[in-house]
């Protein structure tokens, strides 16, 4: 499962959206998905990605983003335990 | 000229019933809520039973995620109340309706949770709406946004009379011209590992009876050992008397009396004084002489000390007519809701004053010496005249509310 489909599972199973509505363009606002939801929402993708997003996280506007920046925190996540030192 | 307080909404979630009609069904039947706790509440401690009210936990629309237990009772109670009352809010002047709720604890649950995560799975990951569904006005203000009410909106916290503290203080608002429309009563969700450990750390907890478990709470007993803890909300909407004729409501019963001392003797230990006073505080704001009271829902909270003491208290301020007036301890059925206790007993005194019979204190085979009053033991009781009703409340801290009821003339 891709990034885009497991953060619209996401939506779909803890936010309880319609999946035929998240379209990586749609934006979370419309989506229901507020400010105060957002919080609700980063903190899930931590969980599920095993990431620490800060907060000062860029604004994060449609699904796409926040896809984008999960991929680009996995990949450097994946670089920094490329060159730690191995035992 | 103080106005009038009409009571045009019920609404209730209970150990015994998901609304007026189940309640006063199993009221009258004798019907007990208590029962075992499902694990793993039930290995949380000693105290294996409570009062549980039959309604699963809601997830199904985003806005229940950001509401602990004791706000999801709250919506579900109030929204019986206000379509019972008929009042559509939409043509109401918003800023002058509001809400008050009673609760002891809160958002418990959530509390419970975070503590969980931190110190037993020593984790950091504590959930984001910790605040928002824990702290203790969060039930009013989901009220408050549900039903767009700009008035007041206001959270009591005196313990075991928080609710009828919220239904004393809402009424005072429509009295003195303030706010025309209250939602007004009390939730409590204390079903958690840590609310019953406390609990039964204060040895306030009744000892589980093993042959029957739903008879564990047996108010006025020589054998009551203590209460049963309960959750539940029941919630009420409050009007001035022009405001419901105007709209054409149909109003079940008026909101007459109303009173509120505090014992300063001991945190926990009730005083007969206390209690009398508050009796007599709520006999005088109703205008009322003792013996046109038909009816005490007791606090009778079966623990040792609150029975004796309500029960010198109510010869204290009634007199001889103490004998011949009947009184009943509902919580040998619907457990103690706590904060949400004052409220669900207010409004079954005005259930009581519609239908023209009390309930029944139930378990009670063996009374105790010390406790000699009528405590309707035998079953519910037709009464006639059934005019006026007067509702108990006393809490840990001192807080003593009283309330009084009168039936509605047509």
């Amino acid at each position: 499962m891709n990034t885009l489909e497991t953060v619209q599972g996401m939506l779909v199973d803890e936010f309880k959206l319609p999946a035929d509505r998240l379209v990586p363009e749609a934006k979370l606002e419309d989506l229901g998905v507020d400010s105060l939801n957002q919080i609700d929402l980063i903190f899930k993708l931590e969980d599920r990605f095993n990431l620490k997003i800060k907060d000062d996280a860029r604004k994060l506007v449609t699904i796409q983003d926040v896809v984008g920046y999960i991929d680009e925190l996995v990949a450097q996540q994946q670089t920094r335990s490329d060159h730690s030192p191995s035992a | 000229m103080f106005r009038r307080v009409a009571i045009t909404g019920l609404g209730v979630v209970s150990p015994i019933g998901n609304s007026i009609e189940e309640l006063f069904s199993s009221l009258y039947a004798g019907k007990s809520g208590i029962r075992a706790l499902p694990e793993p509440l039930s290995k949380s401690s000693q105290c294996s039973i409570g009062a549980v009210v039959d309604l699963p936990p809601r997830d199904d629309l985003p806005k229940m995620r950001l509401l602990d237990r004791v706000s999801q009772l709250t919506l579900a109670a109030a929204s019986q109340a206000v379509a019972d009352a008929g009042i559509d809010f939409a043509a109401e002047d918003r800023d002058r309706c509001g809400v008050a709720v009673g609760t002891g604890m809160g958002g418990a649950k959530t509390t419970d949770e975070g503590y969980y995560t931190l110190y037993w799975e020593r984790s950091d990951r504590i959930a984001p709406f910790t605040v928002i569904r824990a702290m203790t006005n969060a039930a009013g203000a989901s009220l408050g946004l549900e039903y767009a009410l700009c008035g007041p909106n206001l959270t009591y916290s005196t313990a075991c009379s928080s609710s009828a503290v919220s239904l004393g203080e809402a009424a005072g608002k429509i009295r003195t011209g303030d706010v025309d429309v209250m939602l007004a009563g009390g939730s409590e969700a204390p079903l958690t590992p840590g609310v019953l450990r406390a609990w039964e750390a204060m040895r306030t907890l009744a000892q589980v009876d093993d042959n029957e478990p739903s008879a564990s709470c047996r108010p006025f007993a020589a054998t009551r050992s203590g209460l049963v803890l309960g959750e539940g909300a029941a919630f009420l909407v409050l009007e001035s008397w022009e405001h419901a004729l105007s709209r054409g409501a149909s109003i079940h019963a008026e909101l007459i009396g109303y009173g509120l001392t505090t014992d300063t003797e001991h945190i926990t230990r009730p005083t007969i004084a206390g209690q009398a006073k508050a009796m007599r505080s709520a006999l005088r704001s109703a205008g009322c002489a003792p013996d046109q009271i038909d009816y005490i829902n007791a606090h009778g909270t079966a623990t040792v000390q609150n029975d004796r003491v309500e029960t010198l208290a109510i010869k204290e301020v009634f007199g001889e007519y103490a004998r011949r007036l009947p009184v009943s301890s509902t919580k040998s059925t619907h457990g103690h809701l706590l904060g949400a206790a004052g409220a669900l007993e207010f409004m079954i005194c005005v259930g009581c004053l519609e239908r023209g019979w009390i309930p029944p204190t139930m378990h009670l085979n063996a009374p105790d010496p010390a406790c000699d009053l009528d405590y309707v033991a035998e079953g519910p009781r037709s009464v006639t005249p059934l005019r006026v009703a007067m509702s108990n409340s006393f809490a840990f801290g001192g807080t003593n509310a009283v309330l009084i009821a009168q039936r509605f003339e047509k």
